[in-house]
């Protein structure tokens, strides 16, 4: 049983799944990172991936395009961010309520406009974006396969992963965002526009989260389901925090859920019985004891979660 | 002042109210259906017969338990999210001490199953608090992998050593009837765990609002640090709050269990975990605020049940309407248009 599980063959596919299944994660982790970073926690990423899934697909069937379906899952999920946004900044209200309230209105509002939509047609499919294997790179034994023969989106992930890194670590402008998230007055006296910059990494966080969700629909469905996403929002809080608050972290993290979750599927296919439902505990599990051990090493940023009222003491 | 402020908040609600049923009514017409027809359908859901109406309070009832668990966390400042978790684990307490208690049987034993139900989900509820209390970790995000360990749990268990031996479907073994929580208004299925429910709601509203206990939870929700000079130990409150929370969340599992479904099977809580969030706040956290909130919330729910079943409205309608309101409550600034939002830390 072992061997069957060694063999290059099963690990190739088994890590290609685990990719494969990550990715709404990582899109969803990354905007979250960035809008933890500067201090904004939003619970509505489920609400924001659920967005983006549907209006993607809503966009693709209605034009029958690709590009046409991930810009309007952009745009759905900055929607949902933009109204999380206008809550938690400019009201400066509880951001885990406004999370919570986001994620049952848009659970609520995406069901019933499906319904609307699909009442006389039984099964409504649209095209998936192709793989397009990248020369040279995906012939790298094992893991060429898994991460360099998928779709562009991926592609632009690992780059928007650079990036960001990049930006947090090598720029001002990226330390004065991070600053917002750990002192937002020390930040603001020093000239730093606080509120202007929590609104650009909130509709960040929509659209990436918007493309997570979009990348349900687009690239491994073609379908949109109701309540789809079933938790990938909350997952991706997860990730944020497994990954330490950066950007690779996440990307790990990320690839930890997809690896749980795509171990069960290749157990069950060679027959070995291991409940998936105990695999699917492990990746919480792990988290919960990560956060265990980054007691005193405090990572968080410091002022996460709390609002910032302009001239408050 | 006070007055005014009273006025004010009424004005509020009124006009949250009349923007719903115009959301509601606008919604019921893009769905191409008549908005008055509707409303009588909807109505008639809820009053049309004795057992329709009595259904409103068996919706309710896991509701208004686990929103009160989330008031009383919320009230000291424990943000417990964790409410879908600690349902089911006391949903799994309660149905094994039913199933597999020896030597105790009737009501010993339901009142033994509820109240181990109870520890379990209170203790379930520690794991955040002792990790809050103790290290400062967001119990936001511990809650919410708690609800996914519990429920993955829950899937693994009635697949495995709670499952029926003599079927095929993840479920466990039915409930002996002895075991069952009693119908109390015949040919309804209105059960006595709903008078528990409305009892809790009396005995939170004397704990919170007439003992120390309750003083001493508020308090430390209001200002822990205020509350720690003054010798209020923020530890032992936030425990206690939080075990209080979990169990009547687990409190709502295990009656769910013993008296309407008979046995232990996956998706009881339909969401309620995460609803009673909403509820609590709507409620502003007061107990009988939350007994309301929830029969209104139940009533809609059976009422836009009907419509469905009749003219095919989508009864995510109510989904939506919930999410409207709770966001007009946070956002009351932005309907009131004034210039300059008061805002308070």
């Amino acid at each position: 049983m072992l061997q069957r599980i060694l063999s290059i063959g099963f690990l190739t596919t088994f890590l290609s799944a685990a990719v494969r299944l990550a990715m709404p994660l990582m899109y969803a982790g990354l905007g979250e990172t960035i809008s933890e970073k500067s201090g904004l926690l939003n619970i509505g990423m489920e609400g924001v991936m659920i967005s983006g899934a549907f209006f993607s697909f809503v966009g693709a069937w209605f034009s029958g395009s690709l590009l046409v379906g991930l810009l309007s899952g952009m745009l759905g999920g900055i929607m949902v961010s933009a109204l999380h946004a206008l809550l938690t900044i400019r009201l400066a209200k509880d951001q885990s309520v406004t999370g919570l309230a986001v994620n049952m209105l848009m659970l609520g509002v995406t069901s019933f406009l499906y319904k609307l939509l699909s009442t006389g047609q039984s099964y409504q499919q649209v095209g998936t974006l192709p793989t397009l294997a990248l020369p040279l790179l995906s012939k790298i034994p094992l893991i060429g396969e898994a991460f360099f023969n998928r779709d562009l989106l991926t592609y632009v992930l690992y780059l928007l992963l650079l990036l960001v890194w990049l930006f947090y670590r090598k720029t001002d402008l990226g330390l004065s965002f991070m600053s917002i998230g750990e002192n937002p007055r020390a930040a603001a006296s020093a000239g730093i526009p606080v509120h202007r910059y929590q609104w650009i990494v909130m509709l960040l966080n929509g659209l990436l989260g918007g493309v997570g969700g979009a990348y349900l629909v687009l690239v491994q469905l073609g379908v949109f389901t109701v309540e789809m996403t079933s938790g990938r929002g909350y997952i991706a809080l997860a990730t944020v925090i497994l990954g330490r608050y950066t950007p690779f972290g996440m990307f790990g993290a990320a690839l930890l859920f997809g690896a749980a979750n795509a171990l069960q599927i290749r157990l069950q296919t060679i027959g070995v019985s291991i409940s998936p439902y105990l695999l699917n505990i492990l990746p919480y599990a792990i988290t919960l004891v990560a956060m265990l051990m980054a007691i005193g090493k405090n990572n968080q940023p410091e002022a996460l979660g709390k609002p910032y009222i302009k001239g408050s003491r | 002042m006070q007055q005014i402020n009273r006025k004010q908040t009424a004005f509020d609600i009124l006009k949250i109210l009349l923007m719903t049923v115009v959301l509601g009514a606008i919604l019921i017409l893009i769905c191409g259906a008549n908005p008055w027809e509707a409303a009588q359908l909807f109505f008639r859901g809820m009053f049309g017969t004795f057992s329709s109406f009595a259904e409103i309070f068996v919706k309710a009832c896991p509701l208004i338990l686990t929103s009160l668990g989330c008031a009383i966390a919320f009230k000291t400042g424990f943000f417990n999210i964790g409410a879908e978790g600690q349902f089911y684990v006391g949903a799994l307490g309660t149905t094994v001490v039913a199933l597999y208690l020896p030597g105790v049987s009737g009501i010993a034993k339901i009142v033994l199953a509820l109240s181990i139900g109870f520890i379990c989900g209170g203790l379930w509820a520690l794991i955040a608090a002792v990790l809050k209390a103790k290290f400062n970790i967001s119990e936001i995000i511990v809650t919410i992998m708690l609800n996914y360990i519990a429920i993955n749990f829950l899937g693994y268990a009635v697949r495995s050593f709670l499952m029926d031996p003599a079927g095929n479907v993840p479920q466990s073994e039915k409930i002996a009837s002895d075991a069952r929580l009693a119908i109390f208004i015949p040919s309804t299925r209105f059960h006595v765990g709903i008078l528990i429910a409305v009892c809790c709601v009396a005995l939170v509203w004397f704990l919170m609002e007439k003992t120390t206990v309750g003083y001493e939870l508020t308090a430390v929700g209001t200002n822990k640090r205020a509350a720690g000079c003054n010798g209020i130990s923020v530890f032992k409150n936030i425990v206690l709050s939080a075990f209080l929370s979990g169990g009547f969340a687990a409190l709502a599992g295990g009656i769910e269990v013993l008296a309407i479904q008979k046995k232990l099977l996956e998706g009881i809580s339909s969401n309620c975990g995460y609803t009673a969030v909403l509820v609590a706040l709507i409620a502003g956290n007061r107990p009988f605020g939350v007994l309301a909130v929830s029969v209104l919330y139940a009533a809609m729910q059976v009422g836009a049940n009907s419509m469905q079943r009749q003219m095919g409205i989508p009864s995510s309608i109510v989904n939506i309407l919930i999410g409207v309101v709770v966001v007009l409550i946070l956002g009351k600034e932005l309907i009131t248009l004034s210039r300059h939002p008061k805002q308070t830390q």
